[in-house]
C-alpha cells in the first residue's frame, strides 16, 4: 500500500509525455511531425526538468533551504553566461570545452551566493536569496549587455537566454542526459548525507558527516545537473523551486525518495509546460521558461509568504 | 580509560582566552554539569570536545585517541551530541530523525539494517517517544523535540554524550524527566556532560560539576565542594544569599 502510492510518478510523467507529443495544432494525425519534431522536444524537455528538479531537490537539502532552488541561487545564470560566452567564441555545442565551461559558470555563481550569504555570519534563509537574487541580475547584465553589443548572432541567443526547446542537437541531448543520470545515480547512494545535511550541518557533523564536504560534493552535483540542463534548454526558472515541494506531499522528506521523484517530477513538468506553451496560444509559441516563470513566480511568492509565517 | 581526558586546553575567539588551560577527564559512569555565566565558554567547550570547533591548543582525548586524528564516522561512534536547539523546515518523522542516529554505523550506500531499527526503537523506548515515532518532529513541543534529538544520539551508541543545554526552554517537568534520563544513562556507563543553566539541577543526578567564572576561570570537581554556593555567587556575580542559589 506504502509503495503504491508511488506508482503516482510513472503515471503522472507518462501523462505529461503524451500531452507533449500530442500538443500541437496537427494533433495525432501527422506521424512524421511526431516522431521528428515532438519527440526529441518531449525528450529534451524530460532531460532539462529532470535535472532542474534534481538540482533543486539537492540545493534544498545540503543548504536547508525550502526557497533554493538553482535560478533563484544563480547557478543557472551562471551556467547561461558561460554558454553564451562559448558560442560567441565559437565553441562548439558538444565539445568538452563547452560542458566544462557552463558547469564552472554555474558552480562559480553558485559559490559567490553562497559566500556572499555567508557574509552576514550565519546563514540565514533569506540572506542566501538575496544573494542569489543579486547574483542572478548582475550574470543576467553581462548576458544582455553581450548580446546586445553581438548583433547579427544575437537573434538566436535570445530565445536561448530565455529558455526554449526549440532546436536540440541530438549529441548535446545525450551528453546532458548521461551528466543528469549520473549526477542523479551519485545522489541517491548518498541520500542519507543529504537527510543529516537538511537537519542543519552542525546534526550533520555529529551525525558522523564531513559538512563541508558534503556541501561540495551536493553543490556538484547540482550544479553538474543544472549546467547539463542548460546546455540543453537555456534559463528555465522554478522548475527546481516547485519540484521538490509538491513531491515532498506524497514522498515525505527524506532523500531516499524524493531525489528520484523530484527528478521524474521535474521532467513531468516541464514536459507539460512545454507543450502548454507550444499549443496554448498557438499559433505564437512562448517558451517553456515563459511558461515556468508565470507559473513559478506566483508559487514563489506563496512559498515566501508560508515560510515567513512559519516562522512568527 | 577515561571516557574524555581534557589537558591544558586553551581557546580564544579574540585576543582575550575564553578558555585556559583546562584539564578534567570524565570515566565511564560519570555525568558532568557545566555551569558558568552566559558566554564564559560552556557551550564553546562541548565544541571543542567533538571536534566541531578547531584551532584549540592543548589536547582532547576521547577513548584515548586525540580528537583531531579521529576520522569522522568513528567520531560519532565515540562521542554523541545534542545541540541546544536543532529545527529543520522540514516534516521529518521522529522515527527518521532518530533513525539518522544510526549514519555513522550505516554505512551510505545500503538502507537500515534490522540491528538499526533495533537500536532506534530502544533509543525512542527509553526517552519514552516511541508513543509519536511516525510524527513529524516539527509537530513536538520543545520539550519532546528535545528527547528525539536526545534519541538519535543515543542510537548512535557512543560512550560520551555531550548535551548543550538540554533543558533549557524546558517547564519543570521536563527538566526533571531529562535530568533523571541523564542520570539512568549514566547509571548504564555512559559518560555524560551536560551544560546547564540552573545550579539547582545538577542535585538531579550529576557526580561532577565543571564551574567557569569567566576570563578562563574554572573550577572541577564534585557537585558538593565545586558548586557550594560561595563559589557560584563569585562565579555567576550575585550576592552569596541570593535565594537563586541552592542552599
Amino acid at each position: 500500500m506504502e509503495r503504491n502510492k508511488f506508482l503516482i510518478f510513472p503515471a503522472v510523467l507518462a501523462a505529461a509525455c503524451l500531452f507533449s507529443l500530442a500538443a500541437g495544432p496537427a494533433g495525432w494525425s501527422d506521424y512524421d511531425i511526431i516522431l521528428n519534431l515532438r519527440l526529441p522536444r518531449t525528450l529534451a524537455a524530460l532531460a532539462v526538468g529532470a535535472g532542474l528538479g534534481l538540482a533543486g531537490a539537492l540545493f534544498q537539502g545540503v543548504l536547508k533551504n525550502p526557497l533554493s532552488d538553482p535560478y533563484i541561487l544563480g547557478t543557472s545564470s551562471g551556467a547561461t553566461a558561460a554558454a553564451v560566452f562559448c558560442f560567441l567564441s565559437g565553441i562548439e555545442r558538444t565539445s568538452p570545452v563547452f560542458f566544462a565551461a557552463v558547469f564552472a559558470g554555474a558552480f562559480g555563481a553558485t559559490f559567490l551566493s553562497y559566500w556572499l550569504a555567508r557574509l552576514a555570519g550565519r546563514l540565514s534563509d533569506a540572506a542566501l536569496v538575496l544573494a542569489g537574487v543579486a547574483v542572478s541580475a548582475f550574470l543576467s547584465a553581462l548576458v544582455m549587455l553581450t548580446l546586445t553589443s553581438a548583433g547579427a548572432r544575437s537573434f538566436s541567443l535570445f530565445y536561448f537566454v530565455l529558455g526554449g526547446l526549440y532546436s536540440v542537437q541530438p549529441a548535446v541531448l545525450i551528453i546532458s542526459s548521461v551528466i543528469i543520470a549520473v549526477s542523479g545515480g551519485v545522489a541517491m547512494a548518498r541520500w542519507r548525507a543529504l537527510d543529516a545535511m537538511a537537519l542543519g550541518s552542525e546534526n550533520a557533523y555529529h551525525l558522523g558527516i564531513n559538512p563541508d564536504r558534503e556541501r561540495i560534493l551536493f553543490f556538484t552535483l547540482a550544479c553538474a545537473a543544472t549546467s547539463a540542463a542548460v546546455a540543453i534548454g537555456g534559463t528555465i526558472g522554478f522548475v527546481g523551486l516547485m519540484t521538490p515541494h509538491i513531491v515532498r506531499r506524497i514522498t515525505g522528506p527524506s532523500a531516499r525518495a524524493l531525489v528520484p521523484a523530484a527528478a521524474l517530477g521535474g521532467a513531468a513538468m516541464l514536459a507539460a509546460a512545454d507543450a502548454a506553451g507550444r499549443s496554448f496560444f498557438s499559433p505564437s509559441e512562448i517558451p517553456a521558461g515563459v511558461v515556468m516563470a508565470l507559473a513559478g513566480a506566483p508559487f514563489f511568492m506563496w512559498l515566501l509568504w508560508k515560510t515567513s509565517r512559519g516562522k512568527n | 580509560m577515561p571516557a574524555l581526558k581534557v589537558s591544558g586546553l586553551t581557546f580564544s575567539y579574540g585576543p582575550r582566552p575564553l578558555i585556559q588551560d583546562l584539564s578534567f577527564e570524565l570515566r565511564p559512569g560519570n555525568f558532568m554539569c557545566v555551569l558558568g555565566p552566559n558566554g564564559s565558554g560552556k557551550s564553546t567547550l562541548l565544541k571543542l570536545l567533538t571536534g566541531f570547533l578547531k584551532g584549540a591548543g592543548g589536547s582532547v582525548r576521547l577513548g584515548g585517541q586525540e580528537v583531531s586524528g579521529i576520522e569522522q564516522g568513528k567520531l560519532a561512534r565515540l562521542a554523541a551530541y545534542v545541540a541546544s536547539e536543532t529545527s529543520t523546515p522540514y516534516d521529518f518523522s521522529v522515527r527518521e530523525t532518530v533513525l539518522l542516529g544510526r549514519t555513522a554505523r550505516a554505512g551510505f550506500w545500503r538502507g537500515y539494517s534490522p540491528e538499526d531499527g533495533d537500536a532506534a526503537e530502544l533509543a525512542m523506548e527509553e526517552t519514552g517517544i516511541a508513543r509519536f515515532a511516525g510524527r513529524s518532529i516539527n509537530t513536538l513541543s520543545t520539550g519532546e523535540r528535545q528527547l528525539v534529538f536526545i534519541a538519535q544520539a543515543l542510537a548512535q551508541e557512543a560512550r560520551l554524550l555531550l548535551l548543550d543545554e538540554p533543558t533549557s526552554h524546558l517547564d519543570l517537568k521536563y527538566k526533571s524527566e531529562i535530568m533523571a534520563l541523564l542520570a539512568r544513562l549514566a547509571g548504564r556507563g555512559l559518560a555524560v556532560a551536560a551544560v546547564l543553566h540552573e545550579p539547582a539541577l545538577a542535585r538531579l543526578g550529576c557526580d561532577r560539576a565543571l564551574l567557569f567564572s569567566g576570563g578562563g576561570a574554572y573550577s572541577f570537581g564534585t557537585v558538593a565542594d565545586t558548586l557550594a554556593a560561595e563559589k557560584l555567587a563569585a562565579a555567576y556575580g550575585v550576592p552569596p544569599d541570593s535565594p537563586l542559589l541552592p542552599k
